[in-house]
């Protein structure tokens, strides 16, 4: 688990400051990666299986809707690593948000994945976002 | 309806719920330490630097010794007539010198110490006479009444270690120690007498911590060689050295050291004192240049108090060097130990396939004892530098080696004859010094004062 996210987050380059590279391998990288997962699937099932299935709304399975929640995804992905890295007091250093906007990359790129697989499941947005 | 969903969202739930449970945390990390500490040590000893990680397990346990005050300390004073310008009858003029100062304040602190548990004190003249504590202090005070003829350091040494020598107790000698000997043709011999003298009980362990202090002198000067005059009266225009030898089992002459000798001024050498090896630790954010962190499996817990020893270096190169600072406490070795002269002198490096040089040696100083850092705990910093290095892990030591202090030299002399000109210097000393080092060490193999090993390996 550990060396998946270390390659995936390691895609950008070596943590800086160096010193701090445990800690980003061992605490930060399975965090931020693991809670990116979650939350992107969160957001996927709220989309599809809460709103526009259990909550039968019917205004809210448009692309802009499904776009929101993207963008709304790649935000949490964003600020989740500035606050880890805060919360394991690692050096401030520009990297941090270099590594957060790859987290929230891959939060996109998640959330698409979730989606494309769980979309068929929903009743009102089983062609969102095509 | 409503049902058949909750039916299906579950799945999606659950995992949703063991994704977010899975995150690390330092405390989850912490809880899971005892558990797999284990585990991480047997795979550390069977790692790439067998030799360094030996090193470090046995130093301690081999210096471990028993906590607590000593059990005895025998305080021998010398009363011969050499010594009677050191405590002169205090006249009309109540002056006295500062060895009358300095050894009232040592014996008194000796006696009120919690650190040694009996005391004894004694006179030595032809042979050690049992005195207490004031008869002793008003020796010191009042000067001698009953001058020794003389004494030979050989013998008293011999008495020393014969009956006094104990676990667990030290005998202190306070002395001129001039040593004459018998004529010009032994002077040769003087070490081997020492060495001999210390060697006739045949005691392993011994130690002896030396401390150098000069005094004002108002009395009858006996050298050593008597080719000028067999006495010099109304001496000394000059300081005269004195010394205070501290002998006994290597762990009872540190723990007497450090308990009652720690502060003492003037000058100080030891010969086969054993001392555990200093706190120490990497300090990744203190002064560090380049791509280097910390290679132990577990830092990132960076817990309150832990230590690392290996440097994991991604990149390093003449153009992107990689320097790293070791803190160490030397707080508890002696003061000659934590002198900067000294370390800046004696604290080597040595490695394999590496260039790695000690580059500089510094103090603790009030910003990086305030400092929140791990830098705080340190008394001391050697800073590392490294251009070139091995393709695997190697170890790196960190050696103080035991170099005899300048003082010893520059104290002694050949010919004590006319010691107003020679100046605070000791007949011989040099060579009774070498008497002492040669039953206190091995020559073949002299231990250094202590090691820190390092692993200097490529990052994963």
């Amino acid at each position: 688990m550990q060396s998946f996210f270390r390659f995936l987050y390691e895609l950008i380059g070596t943590p800086q400051p160096p010193a701090d590279t445990p800690v980003y391998r061992q605490i930060v990288f399975p965090n931020i990666g693991l809670l990116n997962l979650g939350i992107s699937l969160a957001l996927v099932i709220i989309f599809y299986y809460l709103i526009n299935r259990a909550m039968g709304v019917a205004t809210f399975n448009k692309l802009r809707h499904w776009t929101l929640f993207l963008v709304l995804n790649a935000l949490i992905a964003f600020i989740v690593v500035v606050w880890q890295a805060k919360a394991q007091q690692v050096t401030d250093h520009s990297y941090i948000y270099w590594l957060a906007t790859l987290n929230a990359v891959y939060g996109l790129l998640f959330y698409f994945l979730f989606s494309v697989i769980l979309r068929k499941g929903s009743t009102n947005a089983s062609t969102t976002p095509f | 309806m409503q049902r058949s969903l909750f039916s299906q969202l579950r799945p999606g739930l659950l995992a949703a719920a063991l994704l977010l449970t899975g995150c690390y945390s330092r405390e989850d990390l912490k809880s899971d330490a005892g558990g797999n500490k284990a585990a991480e040590t047997t795979e550390a000893s069977e790692n790439k630097v067998p030799a360094a990680a030996s090193a470090t397990d046995a130093e301690p346990s081999s210096v471990v010794a028993a906590t607590g005050p000593l059990q005895q300390a025998n305080i021998f004073l010398e009363v011969s007539g050499s010594m009677e310008g050191f405590m002169p009858k205090t006249g009309a003029d109540a002056q006295n010198t500062r060895f009358q100062q300095h050894v009232a304040q040592f014996l008194s602190d000796v006696n009120r110490s919690g650190s040694v548990q009996r005391k004894t004190f004694y006179r030595i003249k032809e042979k050690p006479y049992r005195d207490s504590y004031q008869q002793l202090e008003t020796t010191v005070r009042e000067g001698i009444r009953e001058p020794a003829s003389s004494t030979s350091i050989p013998a008293i040494l011999d008495t020393l270690v014969s009956h006094y020598y104990q676990p667990n107790a030290v005998s202190v000698l306070i002395s001129d120690f001039i040593y004459a000997p018998r004529n010009a043709g032994a002077v040769p011999y003087i070490k081997t007498d020492i060495t001999d003298a210390l060697n006739a009980a045949g005691r392993s362990g011994l130690a002896v911590s030396v401390y150098g202090y000069t005094s004002d002198f108002k009395g009858a000067f006996y050298p050593a060689m008597k080719t000028a005059a067999k006495r010099i009266n109304r001496c000394c225009d000059t300081d005269i050295p004195y010394y205070v030898w501290v002998i006994g089992p290597a762990d009872a002459v540190r723990r007497f050291d450090a308990a009652l000798l720690k502060k003492a001024p003037g000058e100080q050498a030891h010969f086969g004192v054993k001392y555990l090896a200093p706190v120490s630790s990497l300090l990744n954010k203190f002064q560090n240049q380049g791509s280097w962190y910390y290679g132990e499996k577990d830092a990132s817990k960076r817990a309150a108090g832990a230590s690392y020893h290996t440097v994991a270096v991604s990149e390093v190169s003449a153009q992107q060097p990689v320097e790293f600072v070791l803190g160490m406490n030397l707080q508890t070795l002696p003061t000659l130990y934590q002198d900067l002269g000294y370390l800046k002198a004696n604290l080597q490096l040595t490695g394999q396939d590496t260039d790695a040089k000690i580059v500089s040696v510094f103090e603790a100083t009030d910003q990086t004892r305030a400092s929140s850092g791990p830098e705080a705990q340190y008394t001391h910093f050697v800073k590392i530098r490294v251009t070139k290095m091995g393709k695997a892990a190697r170890p790196l030591q960190v050696i103080l080696q035991d170099k005899r202090p300048m003082w010893i030299t520059q104290w002694t002399t050949k010919n004590d004859s006319n010691i107003n000109q020679v100046g605070a210097k000791t007949f011989a000393l040099s060579s009774l010094i070498d008497g002492v080092a040669a039953v206190t060490t091995d020559e073949q193999d002299q231990a250094p004062i202590f090691q820190i090993p390092l692993t200097l390996q490529p990052a994963d």
